[in-house]
């Protein structure tokens, strides 16, 4: 009998990792389709427009503005990429620094101000912190503009996009809420994992909320989301950091710092 | 005695360096595996959370089966072979003993990396893992020598 429970277990055992095995081959060739749609298509559009920008023809603002926005989207592709491939290498370094949370989100506004328009979204905002802190800003700046990007392109277009920033005595939390139907909770597990799609359909979910989640934690954070009617709320919670960390020794207290000593050696 | 510098590494980080640098950490439940090659004097560490990437979000080195392959092909991609490679383990401490599964990482992450060594036939000269207290380590590159430092249970978290 006990035996028979065994095998019974093993052959879940083995149909599970089959499973995974499965899908881990059909994220491969997401990924391929990810990169020919998202890296390709920006690139055939630039390559089509850069002609019309010959300096002996009078290029027109609005083609110009197009290659400037294909430049940015390209961009930013290639940010997530880059940094996937950062903290799937292990390589990912924190680098902290004294900033305003305004000057970052006003950098990320900045460069998703193509896909805003394009989406004809408002953005409000509600900040309650305006003395610097301590964070990574280019870790600060990916998440939130990975976050504000999927809100432009999967919330309700002409919709709002509402940034609220709070402050406890320790912790400081960004809230992103977009208007639409957004992922349901139960899905919460893929909406994270990396080119997933939900049985909802393909809800653009590429890298970028990984990546974003990754981040948050690189930084002692959190990235979570909550949906009420009609609502999406991403909701980012950092580590209000008094000091900014020694490079060498992040978490300094005193037994990072005590020296090796009469340390054992092996 | 360390003459380099020390490059302090976070979970999930990977790092391959050469003497007379060192490399360092801290560590409650996760794993650290130091790999030296004494015949090129290049040296690397990794440190992991959890033994196994269970397929959700990005495939990183917080985890043991993604950091150790890493660090030995990070190692071999200099030039090691990995028949030259020895290895070091530490970390793996069972941090709190009234959560039972918080023991279970510790060992859970010590077994997968016995696993993986053996499985690219690397062998493991040293060892100090497990019981209730963190460690904090540094891997001499000069010398192929860690210094380990047991902490009190407060100091730390991971």
């Amino acid at each position: 009998m006990k035996e028979l429970e065994e095998i019974a277990f093993l052959s879940h055992k083995i149909l599970d990792l089959n499973k995974q095995l499965i899908e881990s081959e059909k994220i491969k060739s997401q990924f391929l389709s990810l990169v020919a749609s998202k890296l390709n298509n920006p690139m055939t559009a630039l390559l089509g427009l850069i002609p019309h920008l010959d300096p002996q023809r009078s290029c027109s603002q609005e083609v110009f503005d197009l290659v400037h926005q294909e430049v940015l989207h390209l961009h930013f592709q290639i940010q997530n990429l880059v940094m996937a491939a950062e903290i799937e290498g292990g390589m990912l370094q924190i680098d902290y620094a004294s900033v305003t949370i305004q000057s970052i989100i006003e950098d990320v506004l900045r460069d998703l101000q193509y896909l805003i328009d394009a989406q004809g979204i408002t953005i409000t905002l509600s900040n309650t912190l305006s003395s610097p802190f301590i964070t990574d800003p280019k870790k600060l700046y990916l998440i939130l503009k990975n976050i504000i990007a999927n809100g432009c392109s999967y919330g309700t277009k002409g919709g709002v996009i509402d940034i609220s920033i709070t402050k406890s005595k320790y912790i400081l939390t960004l809230e992103i809420s977009n208007q639409g139907d957004g992922p349901r909770v139960e899905f919460k597990p893929q909406v994270f994992q990396r080119f997933a799609q939900t049985a909802e359909g393909d809800h653009g979910l590429g890298i970028g909320l990984s990546i974003a989640k990754e981040l948050c934690g690189s930084l002692n954070g959190v990235l979570d989301y909550k949906v009420a009617k009609k609502t999406v709320t991403f909701v980012v919670s950092l580590d209000l950091l008094s000091k900014i960390p020694n490079s060498d020794a992040y978490g300094s207290d005193e037994f990072l710092f005590e020296s090796f000593d009469s340390a054992i050696e092996l | 005695m360390i003459h380099g510098s020390s490059t302090f590494i976070h979970v999930g980080q990977v790092h391959v360096d050469s003497a007379p640098r060192a490399i360092s950490t801290v560590l409650g439940s996760c794993v650290a595996v130091c790999l030296y090659d004494p015949y090129l004097g290049i040296g690397g560490m990794n440190h992991y959370l959890l033994p196994f990437w269970n397929g959700n979000g990005l495939q990183t080195p917080k985890y043991g089966n993604i950091a150790i392959p890493k660090l030995i092909n990070l190692m071999t991609s200099q030039g090691s072979q990995p028949k030259h490679i020895e290895a070091k383990i530490f970390g793996g401490a069972m941090m709190n003993c009234n959560e039972n599964e918080v023991m279970m990482i510790g060992r859970k992450n010590i077994l997968v990396a016995h696993d993986i060594l053996k499985e690219y036939s690397i062998s493991v000269i040293a060892e100090d893992t497990g019981g209730r207290h963190g460690r904090k380590i540094q891997f001499d590159l000069a010398h192929g020598k860690v210094l380990l430092k047991y902490a009190l249970q407060k100091n730390i978290s991971n």
